[in-house]
């Protein structure tokens, strides 16, 4: 309907491959850019603070490990562990009085440097072996942060992260925060949907689909799934000590259990492999999900007035939150981002349903 | 056997290969003048794939030495060997499901471009010319296979005789000097192999690629092939014309069987 193709015409091979080959969806990608960008006029400081800055936070985690599981193809089930390096690595270079922007990139390639080393190893297997590793991996880096006490001060210590300030402006307040998790997810956001259109994107596909293809075309396996580690590892790091820096502010080791790693692979499955909206959409539903079923159980009980123990209370919400990921795999295994991208295509054709795409 | 005085584009001189007790080729001797379309015949299990293996570094000769263009490529990895201009299409297709017809071709320029996260990160100063390069010689390609049609849509839903086409359009995109194919015409009708063959043909004239071919149909080999190998458990049992070798008793009686002396 507002998507037409018709009249769409690109002259040049830069052009049929620019990231919105439909001026309507270019259009509609900047207005929300600029609604983000106004959000802290638009919308209330709780909601900016509780649940729109941590959805931005979490999407370019879950975007990070969508390079890993749904590029590459590789399952990945120790990404907290990976954002729990850059978290710690980021505050404590802050609290030694590294610079944030600094400190930031630190914990980048701390996360980095880690997650490859890991992933040399893990990479030797495939398939569920890999993901073992991956969440043996988890364990022994949550083993690591919490009995050296030279990084988290104690297994029920918690480190303050210092005031933000990027380039000697102190960033304090709801906005300059928010501000600072918007600019880092549209950072992860555009190489994203870069990678979609690159020659590395297509290398990775190309290892996600059929190895021994890939190979004789001259794509290296091992090199490209390292290369998928890596780059996610650094989203990873950046991720974990941004959402300290804006969001915790604290730092404890139990925010990266395996739990989190678990819970944004469900961010990226619900929202959908290889899928850049998708994975904002997933990440929405797995943020607010578990506070909506809570909210919609409360109501029932006091409704009907059931005798539901507090202990069942407080593991409903759970059973409603992973039935709805089964629920997703069963009816949609591509996710959010296949629904999306069928409405799209309906709308595309409509109202000549007939005619294809 | 001995192309006369020509280039050799590929030379296998005594290549073995053995899986465990298994001696799946032995003996091979081959050497492919550049511009030849050659051959390669023989039942079921003789071969044939295991040598083709050896050649593109998946299953390295157990014995032997291999060289391409007069370089010796025995032992180096698939991805080198791919990178040195070696190109192969598979008996039952590798496409990458998931992408779009112009990503695989465009995949087939992985060895002439230059990957890497920079690159993607910094897309428009640093990869965009060298994708639009890309993009052109691989409009050439699809121009060349007649591809226009379907360029945007996922391999998925092409039908097989066209994923065929893709695949060669794929391995072709790579420019490559040694074009192998594995049974390019295997479940296609009559129509679709004569478009293949013309294909391949055109391949070799206007692109300037040496082809291995592996092929049943007997008429696609006496059709198009300069010469022509037939290999049976393991061994090569004629080299020669294509009419010589389909002539050739122990190639009639590999295929069809000989008659049994009385014991």
């Amino acid at each position: 309907m507002f998507y037409r193709l018709s009249g769409v015409r690109h002259f040049s091979y830069t052009g049929d491959r620019s990231l919105y080959r439909i001026p309507f969806e270019r259009n509609a990608a900047l207005a929300l850019l600029a609604a983000a960008i106004l959000a802290p006029w638009i919308i209330g400081e709780l909601t900016l603070t509780s649940l729109v800055q941590p959805w931005l936070i979490w999407t370019s985690a879950a975007l990070g490990l969508n390079l890993v599981v749904g590029w590459a193809g590789q399952l990945h089930l120790g990404y907290a562990a990976v954002m729990g390096v850059g978290a710690y690595a980021g505050t404590h270079a802050a609290r030694s009085g590294v610079p944030w922007e600094i400190a930031i990139v630190l914990a980048g390639f701390a996360s980095m440097v880690i997650g490859s080393v890991f992933s040399i190893a893990a990479l030797r297997v495939k398939g569920l072996y890999l993901a073992l590793t991956t969440l043996a991996m988890q364990f022994v880096i949550d083993w690591s942060i919490v009995h050296l006490s030279v990084v988290s001060g104690g297994a029920l210590a918690s480190l303050r992260a210092p005031d933000m300030s990027l380039l000697g402006f102190e960033i304090n307040g709801t906005a300059g925060l928010y501000y600072v998790a918007l600019a880092w997810c549209v950072l992860v956001t555009i190489f994203m949907m870069n990678l979609r259109r690159s020659a590395l994107g297509r290398a990775l596909m190309a290892v996600r689909e059929k190895d021994y293809a890939a190979e004789i075309i001259g794509v290296r396996s091992f090199v490209f799934k390292l290369v998928a580690f890596a780059a996610s590892s650094f989203i990873a790091g950046v991720s974990g000590a941004v959402l300290i820096a804006t969001y915790y502010h604290i730092v404890t080791p139990d925010q990266f259990s395996t739990q989190v790693s678990i819970q944004v692979l469900a961010m990226v499955i619900v929202g959908g492999l290889g899928s850049i909206i998708g994975t904002y959409l997933g990440t929405a539903l797995i943020l607010i999900m578990p506070g909506l079923v809570a909210a919609l159980f409360h109501g029932a009980t006091e409704l009907f007035d059931l005798r539901i123990g507090v202990e069942t209370l407080a593991h409903l919400p759970n059973a409603a939150y992973g039935a709805l990921i089964m629920g997703c795999l069963l009816w949609e295994p591509l996710g959010l981002g296949r629904l999306y991208h069928n409405m799209r295509s309906y709308l595309i054709a409509w109202p000549f349903g007939y005619l294809k795409k | 056997m001995e192309a006369d005085g020509e280039e050799i584009a590929l030379r296998c001189t005594g290549i073995e290969r053995r899986f465990h007790g298994v001696v799946a080729v032995t003996g091979i001797d081959v050497a492919i003048a550049k511009g030849e379309i050659f051959g390669l015949v023989g039942p079921n299990g003789s071969g044939k794939t295991t040598l083709v293996n050896a050649i593109t570094g998946f299953f390295p000769p157990s014995s032997g030495e291999i060289r391409l263009n007069e370089k010796v490529t025995t032992g180096l990895a698939p991805y080198r060997i791919a990178s040195l201009g070696v190109a192969r299409t598979f008996q039952n297709l590798a496409l990458f499901n998931g992408l779009t017809v112009l990503d695989n071709i465009l995949l087939g320029r992985h060895i002439h471009m230059r990957p890497s996260v920079w690159r993607t990160a910094l897309y428009w100063w640093a990869a965009q010319a060298e994708e639009a390069a890309n993009r052109e010689k691989v409009e050439e390609i699809i121009e060349f296979m007649q591809l226009e049609s379907v360029r945007d849509e996922l391999v998925d839903d092409i039908p097989i005789g066209v994923k065929k086409r893709i695949e060669l359009a794929r391995a072709l995109a790579s420019e490559p000097s040694l074009l192998i194919l594995d049974e390019p015409m295997a479940g296609m009708n009559q129509e679709e192999t004569e478009y293949m063959a013309r294909f391949i043909l055109d391949a070799r004239d206007e692109r300037d690629v040496t082809v291995l071919l592996i092929e049943h149909q007997m008429d696609v080999i006496t059709g198009i092939c300069d010469r022509v190998l037939a290999l049976n458990y393991g061994e090569m049992i004629a080299t020669g014309t294509p009419s010589e070798v389909v002539s050739d008793p122990r190639v009639v009686e590999a295929y069809i069987g000989g008659s049994r002396e009385p014991v």
